[in-house]
């Protein structure tokens, strides 16, 4: 394991940011710490680089305990929220920065920075300041200045948030290529479950300052183990009762039952419903165009939920009765959450 | 509409007339006395009266009592306002309080607890005098009350600017291995240069005319703790009023090449930039 933490434990005052917190990391992998805010990723990452010291618990990295080796001799490259980049230097000092402190030869230093420039494509603009770059452009700065003294491990807080939403696309693809192609091993803490999704290899959940999931992207999505996990990813809705939906199998002590749009499936009465069986009645209160597809909110059993039509669908009205079909239900019981299937979907199979 | 994004013209026009009849009457005139009354009695008596012994030796003394003050404030001042603004601790905001009091108390009362203080009714006296510091009425209490009554100037400009800059690009440069000094010298210095440059500028006109506080420390000795503030008021109660304007224009002329030294940096400063 190339970044291991053990039994982790930091307070703020009364708040708690990270209780009891393990978790581990393998070499070369890009790792997306995922939660709500105040959750605890941030401080997490910072203990990690130095910035913060854990209360108790040991931080290993490269087999190495570093609880007491100082943020600077870590061999960390940190990309900060708002990138902090030096103000009052050009593009190239500031991703020079690391390599002088370290007093290297200033002839590899030109080689290193310029070698940077051109991999973070701002060729041209070495001798600008932040101020005069885009958001976009001082992300690619701050990554650079990152990764000038080749650090080991390459920590990134919230690397997208102050980006707008076009370029911030770009940018996670541009990112995890980068990193892929460096093989660097990375952390980056982000609230964005889809760029968790889109960006990270494994992702770590954290919630309330403690890790609630470790996982791939595919497994955390499809088969999330806590209550918080099933309720944090895509657009859940909440059923009050469901057991009113037809075949299900019932579980003592259920809290909580969840469903995600891509579960619900809504049919006009009068449209081919291969489970007809098990459909319940419900009533559209909402229809919403997204542009790829159409939200549509529907009462149904005493609950609202949201489903989710395509376009080539023929178009539902609101005040429609529309039959709503469950493939899936997550329910929660106590901390634990399982996946139950709808049993009419196995029997159709059979029969098939 | 046009007028709701420039502003009136009238408020505009009316704005520049107030402020320069203000300037006029409150700066330049003054100004305009003190040099005219200083030459009413030809070149020659100006000149005399700018090079008495007792008006070189005022004027060594401020000279001194000033560069002391910069100097001690320029460390103290980065000091305060680095801890102030890089640290949490308790305390801090009765700290910040207690560096605002030589503003905020008047400058006479400053001098009389000094007196107080290192005076002969004072506890400490048999000490200081064991060691044979004197301080109440000698050059060493004019350089303590200088250093006083200019205590916040420079802290006090450092202190919003290194606020609104916070703490991650200093982070950044410590994570990336980056000494204290280096630091300072690289990320923070640059940042606070043209406050810390109006910080030392105000601190030294405060100290090069700080009267009350020296005036009681002082004792008034001719050529020994005489400052110019204090020399003018004495040529002035001994009715020589025109040695007294000869001298005060020193001090103008003191002003006006600290804010010309100023301005130069400054401009040179902002095109390299």
């Amino acid at each position: 394991m190339y970044v291991e933490l053990k039994n982790i434990n930091k307070s703020f005052g009364d708040f708690k940011a990270s209780d009891n917190v393990s978790f581990e990391i393998e070499k070369g992998t890009l790792v997306g710490l995922l939660g709500p805010s105040g959750s605890g990723k941030t401080t997490i990452l910072r203990m990690i680089a130095g910035l913060e010291t854990p209360d108790s618990g040991d931080i290993i990295i490269n087999g190495k305990r570093v609880n007491d080796v100082p943020a600077g001799k870590r061999g960390i490259g940190f990309v900060f929220q708002n990138y902090a980049l030096f103000r009052y230097m050009t593009v190239y000092d500031n991703i020079a920065f690391g390599l002088t402190v370290q007093k290297v030869d200033k002839r590899k230093i030109d080689k290193r920075v310029n070698e940077l420039i051109e991999l973070i494509g701002l060729k041209g603009l070495e001798k600008r300041y932040p101020s005069q770059l885009s958001g976009g452009q001082r992300q690619r700065v701050a990554f650079a200045r990152a990764l000038a003294p080749n650090p080991q491990l390459l920590l990134l807080d919230e690397p997208f948030a102050a980006i707008d939403a076009k370029v911030r696309q770009e940018l996670r693809t541009w990112l995890k290529d980068m990193i892929q192609k460096l093989g660097v091993t990375s952390i980056f803490v982000t609230h964005d479950q889809d760029e968790a999704i889109e960006v990270a290899d494994t992702i770590i959940i954290t919630n309330k300052g403690k890790i609630e999931q470790v996982g791939t992207p595919r497994e955390i999505y499809t088969l999330p183990k806590t209550a918080f996990s099933c309720s944090f990813f895509g657009n859940a809705s909440y059923l009050n009762n469901y057991e009113k939906f037809l075949s299900f199998d019932k579980i003592e002590g259920v809290e909580k039952a969840i469903v995600r749009p891509e579960f619900i499936k809504i049919t006009k009465k009068d449209e081919f419903q291969k489970y007809v069986a098990s459909v319940s009645e419900g009533v559209v209160e909402q229809v919403m165009f997204r542009g790829d597809t159409t939200e549509v909110i529907v009462r149904v059993n005493d609950s609202v939920i949201v489903a989710k039509r395509g376009l080539d669908e023929p178009t539902i009205d609101v005040g429609e009765k529309v039959n709503v079909f469950i493939y899936r239900i997550f329910v929660t019981v106590g901390d634990n959450a399982y996946l139950l299937e709808n049993k009419n979907l196995n029997e159709s199979s059979v029969v098939i | 509409m046009d007028n709701d994004k420039k502003g009136n013209p009238i408020v505009k026009w009316l704005l520049i007339a107030l402020s320069f009849i203000f300037v006029v009457l409150f700066l330049v005139l003054p100004l305009v006395t003190v040099i005219t009354q200083s030459l009413r009695s030809g070149f020659e008596t100006y000149k005399k009266a700018v090079t008495d012994s007792y008006t070189v030796k005022a004027t060594v003394l401020t000279i001194e009592a000033t560069v002391s003050a910069v100097a001690f404030n320029t460390i103290f001042g980065i000091f305060a306002a680095w801890l102030i603004t890089k640290f949490k601790f308790k305390g801090k905001k009765f700290l910040t309080a207690l560096i605002d009091v030589p503003v905020t108390i008047s400058p006479v009362i400053a001098g009389l607890i000094f007196l107080l203080t290192f005076g002969r009714q004072s506890v400490i006296y048999p000490y200081l005098q064991s060691m044979g510091l004197k301080i109440v009425f000698a050059v060493p209490g004019v350089v303590l009350a200088t250093i006083f009554v200019t205590f916040p100037f420079i802290s006090r400009e450092l202190i919003p600017v290194l606020e609104t800059q916070g703490t991650d690009e200093e982070e950044a440069a410590a994570l990336m291995g980056a000494k204290g000094f280096t630091i300072f010298r690289r990320i923070t210095f640059p940042h606070i240069k043209w406050a810390f440059l109006y910080g030392i500028v105000l601190c030294t006109a405060r100290a090069m005319g700080e009267f009350g506080a020296v005036s009681v420390l002082s004792g008034h000795l001719r050529g020994k703790t005489n400052t110019l503030p204090l020399h003018v008021e004495i040529l002035f109660n001994e009715f020589q009023y025109v040695p007294a304007f000869a001298v005060s224009s020193i001090l103008v002329m003191m002003a006006v090449i600290v804010l010309a030294i100023r301005s130069i940096l400054e401009y040179r400063g902002k095109k390299a930039e």
